[in-house]
């Protein structure tokens, strides 16, 4: 298979979850465009590098995340202030509040989320990566990973639950 | 385990991604033996979905993929054994081109320059002048030996300037100037220089 056609191949197995990856990190359409196509951009100078192509869609999203905290840098508009430590305040969110919401008003309530936590919850709800991989994905240790996930989950259900009460039964 | 615990260990549970992770196992098990706890994991995954499904349902612009394919980068493909192999080649013609600029510069200049002067000054044995700095009346006879033994000759001029000294065609002068190591003779000869070194094709000495 040609270079060209393997990059064409590779752009439409992978654009969607980059854009959505994207899309759910910036909450800008446009921020989400200009991410895939730069992280696209990356893998055709220096995708050959990488030795296992089994990691491919891995090294992908690493990629897009990294370029996400580079935008970050720059823009300097995130909050430094992590998330309130309680971790044992389950938010009991019906699956009704979930689905009284569009897909862009959830994205806006992941956006508020401090970048650290956004990025592995994204993956967490996302991907159908394991824990070990988004760790890999987003270079920081496991338990890391896990007690981020599970303290940005309660976040965005707190916020789902304020926003959208459950309906009285 | 209690109904907490395994709640702290459950909430960060996927079906079916997690099902083989051991960490679930115990909770999975307890939630199993306890019905509230198995409502409440049977609504966190129906609520997971419904995230998964919302979040999964964003589409990216319609020309979001040609744009991408449009715009990629012309490909270099970073072989470095064929980087390499370009670079020694690249090396090895350089060598080459510049070992045939200096074959046909020396053809240039091997044509006798034959400029005839005269040259006053000290006659030396040029091993040991070259390596030690030796020359002079202390020098004498070490030097005359030197000459004698077929060592090269040279003259060293008022103003500094060193020559060797050979006969016609190449023939030695040693026998004729042994005897003047040491000391001050007038020559007659042919010039030539090559790369800094000077040579004095001897035709005629004079004593001084």
């Amino acid at each position: 298979m040609s270079v060209d056609l393997e990059f064409e191949k590779l752009v439409k197995l992978y654009y969607r979850d980059l854009y959505r990856f994207g899309f759910s990190l910036t909450g800008s359409e446009a921020d989400a465009a200009d991410l895939t196509q730069e992280t696209f951009y990356i893998w055709a100078n220096k995708g050959d590098q990488l030795n296992n192509p089994r990691s491919v869609k891995g090294w992908l999203f690493t990629t897009l995340h990294r370029e996400f905290l580079k935008i970050c840098r720059r823009r300097k508009r995130f909050a430094d202030e992590p998330i309130e430590e309680n971790t044992y305040d389950l938010a009991d969110v019906p699956v009704d509040c979930v689905n009284r919401i569009d897909s862009r008003t959830l994205v806006r309530m992941l956006t508020e989320i401090d970048e650290d936590f956004r990025a592995p919850l994204v993956l967490y709800y996302m991907e159908d990566f394991s824990y070990k991989q988004i760790a890999d994905v987003l270079a920081v240790p496991l338990g890391t990973v896990q007690s981020r996930i599970a303290r940005a989950k309660i976040q965005l259900l707190r916020r789902l639950s304020e926003t959208n009460p459950p309906r009285p039964k | 385990m209690n109904t907490r615990e395994a709640k702290e260990i459950l909430q960060l549970y996927r079906r079916p991604v997690d099902d083989a992770n051991p960490q679930f196992r115990e909770a999975l098990t307890h939630a199993q033996r306890d019905p509230e706890l198995a409502e409440w994991l049977q609504e966190q995954t129906r609520c997971y979905d419904a995230i998964r499904a919302k979040l999964r349902g964003v589409e990216p612009p319609i020309d979001l993929p040609q744009k991408i394919i449009r715009t990629r980068p012309i490909p270099f493909a970073r072989r470095w054994n064929e980087i390499l192999k370009l670079a020694a080649a690249i090396f090895l013609s350089a060598s080459i081109t510049a070992i045939g600029f200096k074959l046909s510069e020396h053809k240039r200049r091997s044509i006798p320059q034959g400029q005839e002067i005269t040259v006053k000054g000290e006659v030396l044995d040029m091993t040991c002048y070259i390596a030690y700095n030796l020359s002079g009346p202390e020098h004498a006879s070490c030097a005359r030996d030197c000459i004698r033994s077929g060592l090269p000759v040279g003259i060293k001029t008022e103003n500094g300037k060193v020559y060797l000294l050979t006969g016609n065609a190449g023939k030695p002068v040693n026998t004729e100037l042994a005897d003047y190591a040491a000391k001050v003779v007038i020559i007659k000869g042919k010039k030539s220089i090559r790369d800094g070194f000077a040579q004095l094709q001897v035709e005629e000495i004079r004593k001084f």
